[in-house]
């Protein structure tokens, strides 16, 4: 398996998002990248530590009762993807379907569009599940 | 010619009580647990009942309420409307059994949207008087008569949101504008701040296609509360935020000022374009940064 963490690219040429992700624990909020340069450790570990807060605090079956209202499949009973944006920056979390209690943390600047930002880290996931 | 007055979407005769969205979250939620389509009584004995259609509140009435629903409708226009006129077609309506407020409309003496606001208020105060006297609904006779025009029946979020916005009227409407003005097909919404008065989110504005259970409401509000908490733990300035779930369903939420307003999608698009929408409304109103527009940090 290819590691998540760092930048995407070497340096701005081959990272022009400005894009950095890393796994984290979301049962503790920790960082679970050994190998983390403290740039991107800085960048990411707040994040990462909102986790814990982020998922386990709402009743699950709300989100099942919610999905029923809305006629849809019951569905799964917690959150997937969640952006969080600001006029600095765009984290995401991406909890990980191949790692169950692990998530995937990114951050790039706010003037990224948030559609390239995802679609580089949905292929960073393919990339290192397929890997 | 009488003239309606804007709805001020203020109750004058609800005694605003720390305990009262708190015992009219628990009568609503005995509605939301009665099961899908629910049409019929809610009885309270003698001190009142509530009509549901399809699980939407259609009349409630309680004995110690003040206000009739006639005396709502003929203050709310200037001058008011003649008693004698109200009167004669109330009295007609208890000879066929039909619907008053109705009948009001079709005599051209009210407006649809004038009845609607007047009903709004009338239910809204026999819920309050229901939930204030701290008594637990008797029975539910469900029947199959029904007849009530959606149009004039309100769902328990609607309900209260209205008891929430007593607290600040004003804030209430301008939250009901800025949902009615962000959201997009496919979605619909709540507005909440947080007040003294719960324990946690206090729901001041619904759009009209917000049908969750209360409790739902809530919990969601609650949570979305936390996450600026928690995102503002390393970024001062996040204000807003989408989270996904299912297959194609999501939450989106941001904040302006001290209210924060949750939208719930439909579709991915849906929510999609919701961000788009309030990005671009950020960038157009010419503050680059979206906590100035969203409000930052409370």
């Amino acid at each position: 398996m290819r590691a998540l963490s760092q930048p995407l690219g070497g340096g701005p040429e081959t990272n022009p998002l400005d894009l950095v992700c890393a796994q984290a624990s979301m049962k503790t909020g920790a960082l679970l990248d050994r190998h983390l340069s403290e740039g991107v450790r800085e960048r990411l570990e707040g994040l990462a530590a909102t986790l814990p807060d982020l998922f386990g605090t709402l009743d699950p079956t709300c989100l099942v009762r919610i999905a029923e209202r809305l006629g849809g499949e019951p569905g799964e009973a917690t959150f997937g993807e969640i952006l969080l944006l600001s006029d600095r920056s765009l984290h995401v979390i991406q909890p990980l379907t191949s790692q169950p209690g692990v998530a995937l943390v990114a951050e790039c600047p706010a003037t990224s569009s948030i559609g390239m930002v995802l679609s580089a880290i949905r292929a960073r996931i393919v990339s290192m599940e397929g890997g | 010619m009488s003239v309606e007055r804007e709805s001020t979407r203020v109750l004058p005769s609800i005694p605003a009580s720390p305990g009262l969205i708190t015992s009219v979250l628990r009568l609503l939620a005995v509605i939301d647990d009665l099961p899908k389509g629910a049409t019929g009584v809610l009885k309270f004995g003698d001190n009142g009942l509530i009509l549901l259609e399809s699980r939407k509140i259609c009349w409630a009435v309680a004995r110690s309420m003040r206000l009739r629903l006639t005396d709502i409708l003929r203050n709310q226009s200037t001058p008011p409307l003649p008693r004698e006129a109200v009167e004669e077609i109330y009295r007609r309506c208890k000879i066929d059994g039909r619907p008053i407020g109705e009948a009001l409309v079709m005599s051209g003496l009210v407006s649809e949207a004038g009845l609607r606001v007047a009903l709004f208020k009338h239910n809204g105060e026999a819920i309050a008087h229901l939930a204030g006297s701290g008594l637990s609904p008797e029975a539910f006779v469900s029947h199959t008569r029904t007849g009530y025009d959606p149009k004039f029946s309100f769902s328990p979020c609607e309900v209260l949101a209205m008891l929430g916005s007593l607290d600040d009227p004003a804030r209430a409407l301008a939250a009901q504008i800025e949902l009615g003005n962000t959201l997009v097909p496919d979605s619909f919404g709540a507005a909440f701040v947080r007040s003294d008065t719960v324990s946690g989110a206090l729901v001041i504005a619904v759009d009209r296609a917000c049908d969750l259970p209360v409790s739902d409401l809530v919990e969601v509000c609650n949570w979305t509360a936390g996450l600026f908490d928690v995102a503002h733990t390393f970024d001062r300035e996040a204000a807003l935020a989408r989270a996904t779930w299912g297959g194609r369903l999501a939450l989106v939420t941001w904040r302006a000022k001290d209210v924060a307003y949750v939208g719930v999608c439909a579709s991915r698009a849906a929510a999609a374009r919701l961000v788009s929408r309030l990005e671009s409304t950020a960038k157009s109103s010419g503050v680059i940064a979206a906590a100035a527009r969203y409000g930052g940090p409370a």
